[in-house]
């Protein structure tokens, strides 16, 4: 790993992590979420300062050259973000599916129960 | 003075009808909600039944969410004092009285029924948790709070208002440390709990250490970096 690709990843990681950090402080995410990225950002950080670590798991797989295992290993990391998001948002469209369809038969019940109380007056 | 119970209920159908009852019979001068937190048991059903005072919410949004939405009705219903109670049978209502005394002589923000005042902590893996997330409080706020994790919690009308408005404000020790460090009081009584009689606790293995994880960053790294909110 050449000595510019580190202090590139380095700078990145903690641009990631400050604006996790911002975002929280302005209310606009939540802890949970920004657990990921700050963890990202830390692991990212150690091998930078780190590359033995880089090297030694580039050797324990078999690649040439350990700037493409740090570059697989996020291509990993991001696909399973990607895969674990994609069913937060199935999970998510269904709850919002079934707010609205509570909402509407919330509704109906108000509006027959108003109706009823009408007839009744009249 | 209003006092309102919060009580978060997540598939508690074998636990919530002993609980409430017990209120109703002998602590009316509390008034109770049961957040029914999208249960897939007949929770909802037994309290409706009964005539329980019930928010029951259409989908799970997990104990924070819940417990939320309880603090936005007693804001509304401007309440003075909110004590979240869990629905499981571990939490006893006589401690509610030393809890409030102790929030009025010492004016504090918030009152935790602790444990592990005078009690020793037993040696086990939740313990283990308990007493590391106490340690990283201790460390980063300088306040020692004997039992962080309890679930039995009184609220003053200041942090009503914080609880119910507010994002990343879950009842969790995060939560806490961070009102702590803006200046809040927390003190803590000592009481007795129970263990839980039936049904399944919501703490297995793997959420137990995603809950960890999350503790652990969150008190240490991200509430450095927060916003202090000023509490007046």
């Amino acid at each position: 790993m050449t000595t510019i690709l580190r202090i590139v990843l380095i700078i990145v990681c903690f641009l990631t992590c400050y604006y996790a950090l911002y975002k929280i402080r302005k209310s606009q995410m939540q802890i949970e979420d920004s657990i990921f990225w700050i963890l990202f950002s830390i692991i990212l950080v150690i091998i930078s300062i780190i590359p033995d670590i880089a090297y030694f798991l580039a050797n324990l797989l078999g690649i040439g050259s350990p700037v493409n295992f740090v570059f697989l290993a996020m291509i990993f990391i991001m696909i399973f973000k990607i895969f674990s998001m994609s069913i937060k948002i199935s999970q998510l469209e269904y709850k919002i599916r079934n707010l609205v369809q509570q909402i509407a038969i919330k509704n109906h019940e108000l509006e027959s129960e108003k109706l009823e109380n009408k007839n009744e007056k009249i | 003075m209003k006092i309102l119970i919060i009580i978060p209920a997540y598939n508690e159908e074998q636990n919530i009808e002993k609980v409430i009852n017990n209120l109703i019979q002998n602590y009316i001068q509390y008034d109770y909600i049961i957040i029914n937190d999208g249960s897939k048991d007949r929770t909802g059903q037994l309290c409706r039944k009964n005539g329980y005072n019930l928010l029951d919410l259409p989908i799970n949004l997990g104990l924070s969410g819940g417990m939320q939405a309880g603090f936005k009705y007693a804001y509304e219903q401007e309440y003075d004092y909110v004590i979240q109670f869990d629905g499981d049978g571990q939490h006893q209502p006589q401690y509610i009285k030393q809890m409030l005394k102790e929030m009025e002589k010492k004016h504090a923000d918030i009152v935790i029924g602790s444990r592990f005042i005078n009690e020793k902590k037993p040696k086990n893996l939740r313990m283990l948790g308990s007493n590391l997330i106490s340690l990283i409080i201790k460390i980063t706020t300088g306040k020692k709070i004997a039992d962080p994790t309890s679930g039995m919690r009184l609220f003053n009308k200041k942090m009503i208002q914080k609880f119910a408005c507010m994002m990343n404000y879950g009842p969790e020790p995060d939560t806490i440390s961070y009102l702590l460090k803006c200046g809040a009081k927390v003190e803590e009584v000592q009481v007795e709990m129970k263990e839980r009689e039936a049904g399944e606790s919501y703490l297995n293995l793997k959420r137990s250490i995603q809950y960890m994880l999350h503790m652990c960053m969150s008190i240490i790294f991200i509430q450095c970096f927060r916003d202090k909110e000023e509490l007046i």
